[in-house]
């Protein structure tokens, strides 16, 4: 019981991670690579907020997406927009959110330092409660319900509200989107805007989950979030939070049954196993895509 | 200069090349830092003592052996993944990666993450010979006909099928190629530094091979060297400059990546002016052709075409039913009816591009559908598309060169060798081409990328592409849509003229004029259903035809989905 | 003006080449030639014209940042305190290697061609890659931070200051089982860290040794900070202590977690978890931690007090062993050079050997004949939260 809640915390923090991935992913067909500085950005900002703000850290968890919004804002004018419509976009906006991101990290380590940093212990409530015979935090439990809530709030935009139809019809087609009076661009830089403010919660949600921040979690994280979104199939909202809690779920019980230095090899072998029986992963529709 | 850095840029060029090898192809793969651990692991394990055996013959014996397991590894990893494309074969490749990765560490004859102690038998000298030797490889693999064939699956893998090209093959064997030389990488690796651990083979690792093979280009073959030289320089030239250790460092470094991608789109590589295939002086003129691969002909009434019963649904909507159609060796046969009649998804089943729901197909011996699609254009059809599918990157002679494929023989493996024969057939084939541009009266705009045509120019070029495989059968499919009066005029001349040749010729098109001219036999399709089969004479007197197009265009389903994108 | 920037940049790129390969040549003048780096006199009298080239090699940037980062505080104290003394200075040229073997291995051959001595580097693998250049080109080595096997077997020009994992985990093994009566353990480490791996290895023989059941043993990545299923797993096994093998990073998550899945056991870390934050940021949970480590961070010395105060004067925060042995480094070097007063690299070497029982801040300092440190280890445990001797 205490195992499948573990991976129930770190499936849905996997999920928040890698819904940015995806939501990106979904409209643009490229992979943002600084997401995971956004990722460990957000978790050290998020602390000097608390720590030297003073802030509550339900205070700072907004202002952290803001934060994270706006580093989205800039990832997508830096480092896509000027490659739109070139041919090789593909692999150049892989190397050039790589670049950017590591600048943003460089700029981390002047900032802050090399060291691992965490959320002032003071600042979230503590004490634990019993379920079902498993301990839970009060902090995981207000994690899960965040994490909840926004994947529902997001699933809620995209399928409902005119952004959303809009991100979708640029998704489907950039030139009919244009052609139906879309502002491709800035519902582009919209799309990366929400996507890098989960990124960004999801950072500092996963600091406070680990008592932990430091300059790698970005790309400790980073293979995961690339097997959440091929399982969970590309693009697809729900796709990302069951394959993150498959994921989180699968390596929990992978310590549990086969043991812990095989952990990370399910991860992967579950990952590379879908690809081949079905690449479009659990929820991804195979985008009818005419020969 | 350290001789360390000396070595480094070599290694790390190749490691760039083993990247190349398949973005040339248009794969992007992240299982080399794989195929190189599991290379440098095994190469290193199997090495005899260089006391026992000399240096040299040690070093030599393992890089054989961390070749043939990186291609093993690649050939493994390869079968059960060439069907996946850009970033999902990127994710799966990352995946077999980390998985190896994992496996050494757990391994107890790799001494886990402590690593394993190797002799250090590389020097500069031993680097870069091996880096020439790889370096050559790619540039005599550029401009032979499978250096052009990886290309084309690169810009445009449906069109490259459609010339004839087995896609698979080609793609399997440059990731072969690709695993062969990120094992090489990971034996020279071993044998410089002395211990080799599975930290080195890791994530980041994979992400600095392709980010060098990318930053130095994937167009031309010095780009790895380039991109090599230059990622691998930066903190040696920081360093130099007194930059002061710490975040400036990976900043500086980052942020000339990003501005490397952002302002110099196809790499360092981009900086070098390509060189392109050149139609020699006498070429387009000159007899020749000798020493082209021979094609089957088909005799004068043979059957060509035959379709019973073919049958098309997308979803529950019936591009094509129940169509029979007989097409013989020498006719002209015109494919006309409104706006998502279901022409084009006919010649798609025609092709093979699309299978057929059911029904029988027969093209020349074989059953599109179920022989794959570059068989059937190896059987001789040969086709252009409703959208033009050009390879945009590569010039026009080379879309046509791609386009003779089938009929040009194989000179990589003598272009290594340097062997005269190569450089003969290579001219006969460019030769070849030229009289194909220069039929559809391209000549002068050989060397132009094929993306910088005028739409009309475009729509030849796929033609004269068309007809470089010496096709017995050829399906043009909208040949003169966007063309102009007198454009569309010589266009048809020109399908009168390879009629008069003998060529079988499938025609869809709007023009009804032209197709009047041109046919020998028409039959109109509406709502996927043939309405009417004759000569133009009868077609044209036809009331069901007179209904079909008087009662609009508008009225056709809109159904692009039949379309070849 | 796309283009002009495509001019730009693409000129630029092409400078950093062509620089890259004209440029390197400049620091070639080796500082070691003449006889300015041989002084006279001896000991504290001993009197260099020349200050003495000393090169180290620390992870500034990258995955072992953090140790880097806390070595250059070590060392850069250090020299300012030599500096203080009359008669020799030293001229500290400190390097990063980027937590990158190739970066490590080329710095090291930079800095032969102008350094006396070179510190470091920080990883003990990165050591293995590069300190065999050091050897060959007749530099000595100090090393002051790695603690696997071998390292100072790969040549006489390299030694170390930092004690190997089999000088201190047997000890403290021996201290905790005989403190809280260990009977069964589940040990815990990542297995993907050489650091980590020996010194797990290194624990493993020692609980045998010790007649110490092993309940189970869970691995984890480095990079790793949620270990709440292996600490679920551990649990389950009713362990009268967690032993770990795991550095700083993932000692603060893994202790806290610990704690909220109400694992009340001791927890007994090695060298990695010898570090002020352990307590600064794991809190309460902290308590009771047991630590083996080189450096004894409540020493009542009076240099280990005066390091103390320094550190913190300076840097406003408390110095972890990696400072702690970088520190040192410097001054065993001093004493190297001291010895024969003189600068030059062989000379330096010779004077490594003769380190006997130097005054330092990890007590009492010798060099042993197979190069490695001696001195007196210690085994720690964490009350109100500090280290408090436990032997």
């Amino acid at each position: 019981m205490q195992q499948l809640l573990n991976g129930l915390f770190l499936g849905s923090l996997y999920a928040l991670f890698a819904i940015g991935f995806t939501l990106v992913f979904g409209i643009l067909d490229r992979l943002n690579l600084a997401h995971p500085a956004v990722f460990a950005a957000a978790a050290f900002v998020g602390i000097e907020l608390v720590a030297v703000g003073g802030l509550s850290i339900w205070v700072a968890l907004p202002l952290v997406a803001l934060v994270g919004a706006v580093l989205g804002l800039i990832i997508e004018r830096v480092a896509f927009r000027p490659l739109k419509g070139r041919p090789d976009a593909h692999f150049a906006g892989l190397i050039s959110s790589i670049g950017l991101g590591g600048m943003v990290i460089a700029l981390l380590l002047w900032r802050y330092g090399p060291d691992t940093r965490r959320f002032p212990i003071e600042a979230f409530p503590t004490q634990t409660f019993e379920v079902l015979g498993a301990r839970v935090t009060v902090l995981q439990a207000a994690l899960l319900v965040i994490s909840v809530v926004l994947m529902a709030g997001l699933t809620w935009l995209v399928a409902r509200t005119r952004l959303g139809r809009a991100m979708r019809a640029v998704a489907e087609n950039p030139r009919a989107a244009t052609v139906l009076g879309i502002n491709v661009d800035r519902v582009t830089a919209t799309t990366f805007a929400l996507s890098s403010a989960l990124g960004a919660v999801a950072g500092a949600l996963f600091a406070m989950n680990v008592n932990s921040a430091q300059l790698g979690m970005g790309s400790a994280i980073e293979l995961k979030g690339l097997a959440v979104i091929i399982v969970g199939g590309m693009g697809s909202l729900p796709g990302a939070l069951v394959g993150g809690l498959v994921l989180g779920l699968a390596e929990v019980f992978a310590v549990q049954y086969i043991g812990s230095s095989w952990r990370d090899l399910v991860a992967f072998g579950l990952l590379f196993l879908l690809l081949v029986v079905r690449p479009q992963g659990l929820f991804g529709s195979r985008r009818v895509r005419e020969v | 200069m350290t001789e360390s850095l000396v070595v480094f840029i070599a290694l790390n060029a190749i490691f760039a090349f083993s990247f190349y090898a398949v973005l040339v192809a248009g794969q992007l793969s992240l299982g080399q830092a794989g195929f190189a651990a599991v290379g440098g692991f095994t190469a290193a394990a199997l090495a005899p003592e260089p006391r026992d055996a000399g240096e040299l013959p040690t070093l030599l014996l393992a890089i054989v052996v961390g070749m043939v397991v990186g291609a093993l590894a690649a050939v493994v990893l390869g079968l059960p993944t060439m069907h996946l494309r850009g970033v999902f074969l990127a994710i799966a490749t990352l995946g077999f990666a980390e998985a190896v990765r994992i496996l050494l560490i757990n391994a107890e004859w790799t001494g886990g993450a402590n690593g394993m102690s190797v002799p250090k038998i590389v020097t500069p000298a031993i680097a870069w010979v091996c880096l020439a030797l790889v370096a050559y490889w790619f540039w005599r693999q550029g401009p032979s006909s499978y250096g052009r064939a990886l290309a084309a699956i690169r810009e445009d893998e449906l069109a490259a099928r459609a010339m004839g090209i087995d896609v698979g093959r080609h793609r399997l064997s440059a990731f072969v190629t690709a695993g062969a030389v990120a094992g090489l990488y990971g034996v020279l690796w071993a044998f410089y530094v002395r211990l080799l651990a599975p930290e080195d083979f890791a994530f980041g690792t994979a992400i600095d091979g392709l980010v060098m093979a990318v930053v130095g280009g994937s167009t031309t073959w010095l780009g790895p060297l380039l991109g090599s030289g230059f990622l691998t320089a930066v903190p040696e030239v920081q360093r130099a400059l007194g930059v002061e250790a710490g975040w400036v460092r990976p900043f500086v470094a980052s942020l000339l990546l990003l501005l490397v991608i952002v302002f110099l789109p196809g790499g360092l590589g981009s900086l070098i002016p390509r060189v392109r295939v050149r139609v020699p002086k006498d070429g387009a003129g000159a007899e020749g052709g000798g020493r082209l691969v021979e094609r089957p002909r088909t005799a004068e009434g043979e059957a060509v075409v035959r379709v019973r019963g073919g049958n098309k649904d997308y979803g529950g909507v019936h591009a094509v039913r129940d169509v029979d159609l007989d097409v013989a060796s020498g006719e002209v046969v015109g494919l006309i009816g409104p706006n998502g009649a279901g022409k084009t998804t006919l010649v798609n089943m025609i092709s093979g591009v699309v299978p057929p729901s059911s029904g029988s197909f027969e093209v020349l011996g074989t059953t599109p559908g179920r022989t794959a699609v570059h068989k059937v254009a190896q059987a001789g059809v040969s086709r252009t598309f409703q959208h033009s599918k050009l390879f945009p990157r590569l010039s026009a002679l080379e879309n046509v060169l791609v386009g003779a494929h089938v009929v040009s023989r194989p000179t990589f493996l003598r272009r290594l060798l340097w062997l005269p024969g190569a450089r003969r057939d290579e001219q006969d084939v460019v030769a070849h081409a030229a009289r194909c541009l220069d039929r559809v009266g391209l000549a002068d705009r050989a060397g132009e990328d094929a993306s910088s045509l005028s739409y009309g120019d475009q729509r030849r070029l796929e033609i004269a592409r068309a007809l470089a495989s010496g096709p017995s059968l050829l399906i043009l499919d909208e040949p003169a849509a966007g063309m102009n009066h007198v454009e569309a005029d010589s266009l048809s001349e020109l399908i009168g003229s390879l009629a008069r040749e003998g060529l079988t010729i499938l025609l869809i098109e709007h023009n009804v004029g032209m197709v009047m001219k041109t046919c020998d036999r028409i039959v109109v399709l509406n709502f996927g259903e043939v309405i009417a089969t004759g000569t133009p004479a009868e077609i044209i007197e036809d009331p069901a035809v007179i209904e079909a197009y008087l009662g609009g265009d508008d009225a056709g389903p809109a159904r692009e989905t039949e379309e070849v994108r | 003006m796309n283009t002009t920037l495509k001019m730009l940049a693409g000129t630029g790129a092409l400078a950093l080449v062509l620089t890259a390969c004209g440029g390197g040549d400049g620091g070639g003048d080796s500082g070691g030639d003449g006889g300015e780096l041989v002084g006279s006199g001896s000991g504290d009298s001993c009197t260099i014209d020349s200050p003495v080239p000393v090169g180290a090699v620390v992870s500034l940037t990258g995955a072992a940042a953090s140790y880097g980062e806390s070595q250059r505080k070590g060392l850069e104290l250090a020299a300012e305190k030599l500096a203080e003394n009359e008669g020799v200075t030293y001229d500290l040229k400190i390097e990063d290697d980027a937590t990158d073997p190739k970066q490590g291995i080329t710095v090291f051959e930079d800095l032969t061609k102008d350094r006396s001595v070179i510190i470091g580097p920080t990883l003990s693998n990165t050591a293995f890659q590069a300190q065999p250049i050091a050897q060959e080109a007749g530099v000595p080595v100090l090393a002051i931070s790695n603690t696997a096997d071998g390292i100072t077997a790969q040549g006489d020009y390299i030694f170390r200051d930092s004690l190997t994992e089999a000088q201190v985990i047997p000890q403290t093994v021996e201290v905790a089982k005989e403190h809280f009566g260990l009977e069964k353990v589940v040990v815990m480490y990542s297995n993907d860290d050489a650091f980590t791996e020996s010194g797990y290895k290194v624990f493993d023989q020692a609980l045998q040794d010790q007649g110490v059941e092993i309940l189970d043993t869970l691995t984890f990545s480095k990079a790793d900070t949620d270990f709440r299923a292996l600490l679920t797993e551990a649990k389950g096994q009713d362990p009268d202590a967690v032993v770990v093998s795991g550095l700083i990073e993932a000692a603060i998550p893994l202790v806290t977690q610990a704690r909220e899945l109400g694992i009340d056991v001791p927890i007994i870390g090695g060298n990695g978890f010898n570090n002020p934050k352990l307590m600064s940021d794991s809190g309460e949970a902290a308590e009771g931690v047991v630590v083996g480590a080189a450096w004894n961070s409540a020493s009542e010395g009076d240099l280990n007090k005066a390091f103390l105060a320094d550190f913190e004067e300076k840097y406003d925060g408390q110095p972890d062993q990696f400072a702690a042995q970088a520190y040192t480094g410097m001054f065993v070097v001093d004493a190297a050079v001291r010895a024969n007063c003189s600068g030059e690299p062989d000379d330096i070497r010779d004077g490594l050997t003769t380190i006997k029982d130097l005054d330092t801040v990890l007590g009492t300092f010798s060099i042993n004949a197979d190069r490695d440190a001696e001195h007196q280890a210690v085994v720690q445990i964490v009350e109100d939260g500090s280290f408090k001797p436990l032997n």
